[in-house]
């Protein structure tokens, strides 16, 4: 699974289509993945596993969310005002 | 030949449209000039005029109806189609709010966490106050069918006091639901979850108030022996009115506070 991972990330060039978010709206694609990374993390570290597959997560946040937004939850999850769950 | 050839009711000519159409607009703009240059004065009069012209108007209908006699079938069935189509009208009105909170409910933003409820709101437990509150619409729509029933039957006694019940029912409910306001952990200011629930739940206490007060004219008219047991249409509109608030009641309660939390 770890080469398959490293294999996808290598080959990475942006975001692919998402059948779960298939209309123009993005934002909850962008949230999703965004969440996802840090829940991925906060899961994998709890078990003491490699959190390398999480990797994929960021790249396609990166790739769909504003500056802003990353930004601004970057910032809420210092202050510990970030309203999703992780 | 100076008498009516026909069964309606040509209405005498009446101030009170006029008194009502200044006392909207005195309402309106008084509003306006309150929250911006801090005057209660303007909306003060409005509100006085509005009540003057709604206790007037009202007071002119019942003795053309019930002291005079004009209200004959024809008219009888014209007013109730007037009460439908207003009561229909507020259906609408309260659809628009319904739709608000599931416009927002049902997609909701990063902003709120995307969850509903939104981080950070701690909603009302729909099995303790709210579950009374349905309990006692549910039983004020009994008493006021008993009422109706007592009316038609000719039971003036019964009549009172299952009016009078109804009545009180609607009290008691405008009671809880104040306390409930008081001591809810959130406001009206706590983002779309609290501008959904305040809007549509304030809107609603303002119609039990409002079906109160209506009831309550019935319960003084019934006990001055305005109501005939065939007769009685003050009585009816009342009752439909005190039926469609508790059958909001009934869509807020499964909406937002049941499924909304």
């Amino acid at each position: 699974m770890a080469e398959d991972i490293q294999d996808k990330l290598e080959k990475y060039r942006t975001a692919p289509f998402d059948a779960r978010f298939p209309n123009q709206n993005q934002t909850r694609n962008c949230w999703s993945n965004y969440v996802d990374y840090y829940r991925c993390q906060k899961a994998l570290d709890a078990k003491g596993i490699d959190t390398a597959p999480c990797e994929w997560y960021k790249r396609v946040y990166k790739s769909l969310c504003p500056m802003s937004w990353v930004q601004k939850w970057d910032d809420q999850r210092e202050e510990g005002t970030f309203p999703g769950k992780i | 030949m100076a008498h009516q050839a026909h069964a309606y009711h040509m209405v005498d000519p009446s101030p009170w449209p006029l008194t009502g159409a200044v006392a909207a607009l005195l309402l309106t703009s008084g509003t306006a000039i309150w929250m911006h240059f801090n005057s209660l004065v303007l909306m003060t009069l409005g509100l006085v005029l509005l009540l003057l012209t709604m206790y007037q108007w009202w007071r002119d209908i019942i003795r053309e109806g019930t002291f005079q006699g004009h209200h004959t079938p024809p008219v009888q069935k014209g007013l109730r189609y007037g009460m439908i189509l207003f009561i229909t009208s507020e259906v609408f009105f309260f659809l628009g709010f319904f739709w608000a909170f599931y416009h927002s409910s049902l997609a909701p933003t990063p902003e709120l966490g995307g969850c509903w409820p939104p981080t950070g709101i701690t909603t009302l437990d729909p099995f303790e106050v709210p579950l009374l509150n349905t309990a006692v619409l549910l039983a004020s729509g009994v008493t006021v069918t008993w009422a109706h029933h007592s009316i038609m039957e000719g039971q003036r006694k019964q009549a009172i006091q299952s009016l009078t019940l109804t009545i009180l029912l609607g009290f008691y409910f405008t009671f809880l639901q104040a306390m409930e306001y008081f001591e809810a952990p959130f406001t009206i200011a706590d983002g779309v979850y609290g501008s959904t629930f305040f809007v549509a739940t304030g809107f609603h206490g303002l119609h039990v108030i409002i079906g109160s007060t209506f009831l309550a004219v019935c319960l003084l008219r019934q006990v001055q022996f305005h109501f005939t047991s065939e007769h009685h249409f003050g009585f009816e509109a009342a009752a439909w009115y005190w039926h469609f608030v508790d059958v909001v009641w009934l869509f807020l309660y499964i909406s937002i506070y049941w499924w909304g939390s």
